[in-house]
């Protein structure tokens, strides 16, 4: 829009008088809204910046439209009449919104309401310099003169998407009263002012009287951003405290952090069902808008039928939204200020005009900048045609296309990189309508509604680029665009894509090879399972520790299970609700990293690796080779030493990622990430020893397990399996005997 | 016979008061306006039964204005959509945004 004071005719864009009217007429285009088909009057449109009525303002002071004033230059006001606020747009059930616009468009300012309200027949146009008049409908008066109109209270649905049904399906795919684009809250009869009633807040001194709106945050719009929020009937509003019978959702089966984290929007709209824009391309001087392009080969055209995800953005609380990206094609020219101003329509229509004649586009009416040579023709043709133009002191412009600016250099070469400038910021339109049924919601059936390998949360593909080099769409995956690093989105993927799908056959694996084992070498040596048990292997202390160690790793193995492979089934079978699993989880893991430690320190002094351990490791313990073979092993075996010490540093691991998961909430999305795929991957690891090492203690070695019971083993046992210290035991006893007083001898 | 109709009559009452304690917007029908004269922008009664004025359009400030507070009304943001904040300076950074709203923000 103009601004008010301007110096030279090129600095006057869209005067306010322009601006209520403009849009093409021909027969295809003259239901096109213009600007003042949504604007319902008032305000802007009935008086200029200085608060004076155009129309009475132009009739005392015609001289006006021949001055650079950006609300009267080569303006009508005083044959069009003003545009006032026109109640029955939106009280009026049956308002012809069209007939609206061709009343605007031909510039019959002050008859609009007339006309559309069809309370009366409009003849005669402003533009084709004549003067209307207006023939009411006489049925719809009552004898006396006065009016009888059924006007509705709050507004109907049907009036609010005249101008909300355009904006919305154009930005993010909204529909109403549509039965394809469905929403549940349509669907129980809920209208517009359910959730957007008039604000009624007297510690701001609104009343309901002054029609301001509840609204919620839209992140492109910035009107009156003070307000967002206010009297808003949000998703909370109703849903926590059972408004209007809205039911009140437990989640028992969703994970705590992503009821924080997550939008309720994210879950609940998993899909739009009408096309949108993916984005519009102003290169022509006409706006070219481009429907939704994914999934391939995109939609015909906004509004089309069609069926496609959200794209996912974080707010500066950090929490998810479902959005849709639109990215815009335009020219700015860079004055000298070192600003890049948006170029006016003409300014770009000029441009394309000259340089059409070497690009040659196959449509006239959509542009094809998408090769560096058709870019640079581009750039030439603006630069061009912008010369002696008296809004800017520097001819520089630069094409914003796809988070890439081009421009050229001081010998006319093409110069790209990185849009720094304001340009290159995209927001996404915030989607919150067609709320979808709950058991269409993400998550009705189970985790890997997201959480799969290809769940579009993660990898659904978004555009980033209408037009590559080739002219095709160029992608990025959702994920990406959460706000981590690229390389924790591909670490993440791969506990995603690789580490959870196969890790159930790796275990199967384990399983089976040593079911091999058993099979094909057999148990070691002779069962000692019914021998005496003489000799005190492990005190209490330390089979306590065990057992300790043992029942919190089966807990977190348990737990563990269930997050890894998101089984909604156990976890409410068992733990009723995430958080309760979560917690147990959490102090499960911290019981086993006191465990682990007390295990050390304990073990430590045993698990020190002795000469005779090569000899172990060298006859790989008498575990393999189908022979039965002596090793010589101290109160642990090589084998044990390397357990402990290993199932230590996994413990470590375990311990520090896991305590730091705890308060994953408040961490950075990219640490929290990389942490969750380190904790994956090594309790896998620790999972596949620990199954191992049940094997050992159990089956593969009879008579093995009773040390953990009651603590003792036989001497066959002891002499089997760990000859060095049962060596010591028998020095030990022998220095004991004789140490026996003489007496006691006799 | 008579309780019957202390009953109905009650129960009636009941439904009446039910309603009134309704929100506003789900008493949606309380509000519809009383038939009324349609003003020109002079504020003169268009009469098309009489031919009073007849050929002229309505003004909503003039005849809409006669029992609703017009002025308080359009202060609302949907009305102003920025005009009331609307300067040439507003913007040092993007010059040519002249307020928050929809009106001269590009």
């Amino acid at each position: 829009m103009a601004k008010k004071k301007n110096e030279h005719p090129d600095q006057i864009d869209l005067t306010t008088f322009e601006w209520i009217s403009v849009g093409p007429r021909d027969p295809q285009g003259m239901n096109l809204p213009t600007c003042g088909s949504c604007h319902p009057g008032g305000g802007g449109l009935e008086f200029d910046r200085d608060g004076k009525r155009y129309d009475q303002r132009l009739k005392a002071e015609p001289q006006l439209a021949q001055t650079l004033d950006g609300d009267y230059y080569q303006s009508q006001w005083d044959k069009t009449g003003v545009v006032e606020a026109d109640c029955l747009l939106c009280h009026l059930p049956g308002y012809n919104f069209n007939e609206r616009t061709r009343q605007l468009k031909m510039l019959n300012y002050k008859w609009a309401g007339t006309a559309a309200s069809g309370i009366g027949l409009v003849s005669g146009f402003v533009r084709d310099g004549q003067q209307p008049k207006v023939t009411y409908n006489r049925r719809l008066f009552n004898e006396d003169g006065k009016i009888v109109l059924d006007l509705s209270y709050p507004p109907p649905a049907e009036n609010c998407v005249f101008c909300h049904g355009i904006s919305d399906v154009k930005k993010r795919g909204f529909s109403w009263n549509d039965r394809v684009n469905h929403d549940v809250h349509n669907a129980q009869g809920m209208n517009c002012a359910h959730c957007h009633p008039a604000i009624e807040d007297p510690a701001r001194r609104i009343t309901r009287l002054q029609h301001q709106f509840a609204k919620g945050d839209e992140n492109v719009s910035t009107v009156r951003d003070d307000l967002d929020h206010v009297g808003f009937r949000n998703c909370q509003s109703c849903h926590d405290q059972g408004y209007m019978g809205a039911p009140r959702p437990q989640h028992l089966s969703i994970r705590p952090n992503h009821l924080e984290k997550l939008a309720c929007e994210v879950c609940h709209i998993p899909a739009v069902h009408r096309a949108g824009f993916e984005g519009f391309d102003v290169t022509t001087g006409a706006m070219v808008n481009y429907p939704t392009m994914l999934p391939a080969p995109g939609a015909g055209k906004l509004g089309d039928e069609f069926t496609w995800r959200p794209s996912y953005q974080r707010d500066e609380k950090g929490k998810l939204w479902p959005v849709n990206r639109f990215k815009s094609i335009f020219f700015t020219n860079q004055d000298k200020d070192g600003i890049h101003y948006p170029l006016f329509a003409r300014e770009l229509k000029k441009g394309y005009e000259k340089a059409k004649e070497q690009l040659k586009p196959k449509n006239p009416q959509k542009p094809e900048l998408h090769t560096p040579e058709q870019i640079k023709i581009a750039l030439l043709a603006f630069k061009e045609t912008l010369q002696g133009n008296k809004r800017f002191q520097q001819i520089r412009p630069f094409f914003h296309k796809g988070g890439m600016m081009y421009y050229l250099d001081g010998k006319g070469e093409l110069v790209s990189g990185p849009d720094t400038t304001w340009a290159g910021h995209s927001e996404g339109f915030n989607i919150n309508h067609n709320v979808a049924p709950a058991s269409l919601a993400l998550g009705a059936n189970g985790c890997g509604d997201c959480h799969s390998p290809q769940a579009h949360m993660f990898k659904g593909q978004i555009v980033t680029d209408m037009f590559g080099p080739e002219g095709k769409p160029v992608t990025i995956s959702s994920g990406r665009l959460f706000g981590c690093q690229p390389w924790v989105f591909y670490v993440n993927q791969f506990h995603q894509t690789y580490l959870t799908p196969y890790v159930s056959l790796l275990l199967l694996l384990l399983v089976f090879g040593l079911t091999l084992h058993y099979t094909g070498q057999g148990p070691k040596g002779a069962d000692f399972t019914y021998e005496p048990a003489t000799i005190e292997r492990f005190n209490l202390t330390e089979r306590w520790t065990h057992l300790i160690r043992m029942l919190s790793f089966f807990l977190l193995a348990f737990t563990g299970y269930i997050f890894f492979f998101n089984n909604v089934t156990m976890l409410r079978m068992f733990f009723s609700t995430p958080a309760t699993a979560v917690v147990v989880h959490w102090v499960a893991g911290l019981i086993f990293v006191a465990a682990g430690i007390v295990a050390v320190a304990l073990w430590a002094r045993d698990a020190r690796f002795a000469p005779y351990d090569r000899e172990w490791l060298a006859k790989r313990g008498g575990y393999l080779g189908g022979k039965e073979v002596e090793v010589p092993a101290g109160r642990l075996n090589a084998g044990q030493k390397i357990f402990l010490w290993f199932t230590a540093a996994l413990t470590l691991i375990m311990g520090v990622t896991g305590i730091l998961l705890i308060f994953k909430t408040s961490l950075p999305l990219s640490l929290s990430c990389l942490l969750s795929t380190i904790h994956g991957f090594f309790a896998v690891i620790f999972v596949a020893a620990v199954i191992a090492h049940a094997y050992l203690g159990t089956i593969a070695n009879p008579g093995t397990w009773r040390a953990l019971v009651d603590g003792k083993v036989s001497r066959s046992w002891a002499k089997k399996h760990h000859s060095e210290w049962y060596k010591e035991i028998m020095a030990r006893e022998e220095k004991e005997k004789g140490a026996v007083p003489p007496e006691e001898k006799a | 016979m008579k309780r019957l109709l202390i009953i109905s009559g009650g129960g009636l009452a009941l439904i009446a008061a039910w309603l009134l304690s309704l929100p506003p917007e789900l008493q949606a029908r309380e509000r519809a306006c009383v038939p009324f004269h349609l003003k020109t922008e002079d504020g003169k009664i268009i009469n098309p039964i009489t031919g009073e004025n007849a050929d002229q359009p309505y003004s909503p400030r003039q005849t809409c204005g006669a029992c609703h507070n017009y002025d308080e009304i359009t202060k609302g943001f949907h009305f102003q959509q920025g005009w009331d904040r609307i300067r040439d300076d507003y913007s040092r950074a993007k010059p040519w945004v002249l307020s928050d709203g929809m009106m001269g923000k590009f």
